[in-house]
């Protein structure tokens, strides 16, 4: 066997060796808490038919994803003006990147107590959470951008408008959306353990009261939900970046 | 005079959001339009803070969440740092491992947390391999593009001069990779940060995440918010000492990305 086949039958290869050890060694003996990848995925496909899954995916999307695209939209246009106006930047920067290294979860309680146990308070801390890496990565993506290409727009008679829409924009958008991927997981994160901590509807809740009810059938269905999810939104970013960016693969 | 004068000035700016913001907060708190319950004024807060820094029971809670993060951080470093290397310079690694991580690498990992606590117990042991977790994969793959990034013709000019594997490992690929090394931690250990709060919320006895619910609960509003400050300077405090330590040791590159001011 060649090298490149060796290399690419690797990833598999070992996925399916862990699976089938998972499978053998349940087999023998184990707790109820840990179930074969086998009964796993007919609780799925059970679950998936029955009803018990699906409301509470819409419930967590119906979170996550006002919370994502409020606070990653925010963040991308303060980021990318804070990149090219100074005011803006000395007002804004030293406040955002100050205050990026604490855990925004912490201010959940808070939040709570002013706008109440709902849905609302879910969607303020993930809109908070999904802002700070937009920005920091706008930020950064607009203040790359190269002066020779502005001072050549400006030159050829663009507005500033137009500056910022043809020229800073595109360059910063690479970096945009890595801002937007490192967002939408930490969206994911946020969306469970505020669900976890409150909730009454959700993945998160329903792996919190499967779990304290002993069934742990319905436990790995929302485990497996929740990575389904988290996988396929990152799938779906990047193939929006590959259209979006497919001139930035045709340069290189 | 004028100097230091023009330096106050300066950090004042650049701190304006903040004070305006805690000015605002005073003001609203002192207005009577808000119960205090849900817009403590800053003094009450401060009074809870320096309750929280005197009392030593609240800095054993908060040495708990601390030992907690800094545990599960350490050893997803150890580990991280290891692999990503190991995935950096060897194909077949790379190849067998890296799809698994960049696979799994959206999945949030706070969702085996309850599978966690019956494997390992609802004490501090599945709180720390939980915070590993999550933490290894921005050391993985930030050392891993590290590794990949290693100028080869440092490493062949190492090995013409007869080098051994070992030392062009410690001499050069270590060396080189460490800037990215640090820009691991430096997302991994908010993570961490994170992580703790969130598992000691959801269910514990102890740290700041369970002092933080409690107070909450008990409609210490005051005391919630003080708790959330310890919070924010420690998560700040640990960040500052990563970009400390980097600059000691990777002295020879300038932090560009993140802040360099």
């Amino acid at each position: 066997m060649s090298r490149e086949s060796v290399e690419r039958l690797a990833a598999p290869s070992l996925l399916i060796a862990v699976l089938v050890i998972w499978q053998i060694a349940t087999a023998f003996a184990h707790p109820d808490f840990i179930l074969s990848p086998w009964e796993i995925a007919r609780h799925v496909v059970e679950a998936l038919w029955s009803g018990e899954l699906l409301p509470h995916v819409g419930a967590s999307l119906a979170r996550s994803l006002p919370g994502f695209v409020f606070g990653s939209l925010i963040g991308v246009v303060l980021g990318l003006l804070a990149g090219v106006a100074r005011s803006l930047d000395q007002l804004l920067s030293p406040v955002v990147f100050l205050t990026y290294p604490v855990p925004k979860i912490v201010f959940l309680p808070i939040v709570m107590l002013w706008v109440g146990i709902g849905d609302v308070s879910k969607i303020a801390v993930i809109a908070l959470a999904c802002f700070y890496p937009c920005f920091i990565n706008a930020y950064y993506g607009a203040r790359g951008t190269s002066t020779i290409m502005v001072w050549s727009g400006l030159n050829m008679g663009a507005r500033p408008s137009q500056t910022f829409r043809k020229i800073v924009i595109p360059s910063a958008l690479p970096l945009v959306f890595a801002g937007l991927r490192v967002s939408l997981a930490l969206s994911f994160i946020l969306l469970f353990s505020t669900e976890m901590i409150n909730a009454r509807s959700g993945l998160g809740f329903l792996i919190r009261q499967s779990e304290s009810s002993l069934r742990f059938d319905l436990m790995y269905v929302a485990i497996v939900a929740v990575a389904a999810l988290g996988y396929a939104g990152d799938q779906l970013l990047l193939l929006v970046r590959r259209y979006v960016l497919a001139w930035q693969e045709a340069i290189r | 005079m004028s100097v230091r004068w023009s330096d106050t000035a300066a950090a004042f700016r650049r701190m304006a959001l903040l004070v305006v913001g805690v000015l605002a907060w005073e003001t609203a708190a002192r207005s009577g339009l808000f119960s205090p319950l849900i817009v403590p004024s800053v003094t009450r807060i401060g009074y809870q803070l320096w309750l929280l820094a005197t009392q030593p029971d609240s800095i054993v809670e908060a040495c708990y969440s601390l030992a907690r993060a800094l545990g599960g951080f350490a050893l997803a470093a150890v580990v991280g740092v290891a692999l990503g290397v190991l995935m950096g310079r060897s194909a077949p690694v790379a190849a067998a491992l890296g799809p698994f991580f960049s696979g799994t690498y959206p999945v949030p990992k706070i969702a085996l947390f309850p599978i966690f606590i019956y494997l390992f117990g609802i004490g501090s042991l599945s709180k720390v391999l939980l915070i590993f977790l999550e933490c290894l994969y921005p050391i993985v793959i930030t050392t891993q593009a590290g590794g990949r990034a290693v100028n080869r013709v440092l490493v062949w000019s190492a090995a013409n001069m007869g080098a051994s594997r070992a030392r062009i490992l410690r001499s050069i690929v270590v060396p080189a990779t460490a800037p990215f090394i640090f820009a691991g931690f430096r997302i991994a250990l908010p993570i961490a940060m994170i992580v703790v709060i969130i598992t000691e919320m959801i269910s514990s006895a102890d740290g700041l995440g369970y002092l933080a619910m409690y107070a909450l609960a008990s409609f210490k509003t005051d005391r919630m918010l003080a708790i959330v400050v310890v919070i924010a300077l420690i998560g700040i405090a640990l960040d500052r000492l990563v970009v400390h330590l980097r600059d000691r040791l990777v002295f020879w590159e300038r932090l560009d990305s993140y802040y360099a001011e």
